[in-house]
């Protein structure tokens, strides 16, 4: 649960978000006026978001890599189109959504046709998703990352994931954006996104709980304290 | 009247992140104290939001931040 504020943490949070936006700021004037060697280092901080977020919509690494380059590239492309009235990083990551968006319909317009269609969307926003009955996962997350296959299974349910679903899910915890951000950059409601991250996660949960169960993961110290791990 | 399953799983995300209303604490954790299945779908959810917080996932392709300075390069 939380502990309460802790404000000499969010002070110094505050001050190195400010610090981060200023050197950003800088770095923007010297691109803009000439100095493009200086690009790469402007969005080195944000490749992986960049990566993730083509990832959100294409589900395929390739793919994925080449959308997140020429994001990137048009970003720098349109760069004086940027007026600081979002985060650059939220900036960003509309650029490659959009991007991806559009090479999906391009390379799988069958598959895909019926995802953007808002009809669609309104169908799993009235379907409460209801959490499977399954045995109790207690396995400690930070060592369940040490196995691969942990983390394919984790990938793989994330892939699973409806559209809408998914990109909640990745920008909010994944990338942790807070919910108006993530609202903000898909351009729905902050309730929209909780709705959506609540399912998500409750599919999530769903999904992985089965593969954490049978990769035999559960903590030797859970045994040893007594506690039964089943239901 | 007690909070139901239903009503829970709404509160969820909240409940996690330590960021659900007062009034409704109480009845989550009343609710969780009887409930062994909601706990199940709690602590399930809480390892996951732990888990997909690490860098390790989907971590970004080997020498994709070199092909971007070879295109950059390449291109302006």
């Amino acid at each position: 649960m939380s502990k309460g504020p802790n404000y000499a943490g969010v002070m110094q949070q505050t001050v190195s978000s400010q610090n981060l936006i200023e050197s950003e700021a800088e770095l923007i004037v010297r691109i803009l006026n000439g100095q493009r060697e200086c690009y790469y280092d402007l969005v080195a901080p944000y490749q992986r978001m960049v990566y993730v977020s083509a990832l959100s919509v294409l589900r395929d690494e390739a793919e994925a890599e080449d959308c997140a380059q020429e994001s990137l590239i048009k970003a720098l492309c349109h760069l004086k189109d940027f007026k600081g009235e979002s985060k650059f990083g939220s900036w960003l990551v509309r650029i490659a959504l959009n991007e991806a968006k559009m090479r999906r319909r391009k390379l799988r317009p069958a598959l895909y046709e019926s995802l953007d269609r808002p009809a669609d969307c309104n169908n799993h926003e009235e379907t409460e998703y209801v959490p499977q009955v399954l045995q109790d996962w207690r396995e400690i997350p930070s060592e369940a990352l040490e196995r691969n296959e942990i983390r394919e299974a984790l990938e793989n349910a994330i892939k699973q994931l409806p559209d809408i679903y998914r990109q909640v899910f990745i920008l909010r915890d994944l990338q942790e954006y807070d919910t108006a951000d993530t609202a903000e950059i898909l351009g729905v409601s902050e309730a929209v996104v909780k709705t959506r991250l609540v399912r998500a996660r409750l599919q999530m949960r769903d999904l992985l709980t089965p593969v954490v169960r049978n990769s035999k993961l559960l903590s030797r110290e859970a045994f040893k304290r007594g506690r039964n791990p089943w239901l | 009247m007690a909070m139901t399953c239903r009503e829970l799983w709404q509160e969820v995300s909240n409940y996690i992140e330590g960021t659900i209303a007062p009034d409704l604490l109480g009845e989550v954790e009343a609710h969780l104290a009887y409930c062994r299945f909601c706990s199940a779908v709690v602590d399930g959810v809480r390892n996951v939001v732990v888990l997909v917080a690490d860098e390790r996932v989907f971590e970004l392709p080997i020498g994709f931040g070199e092909r971007l300075k070879k295109r950059l390069e390449n291109e302006f």
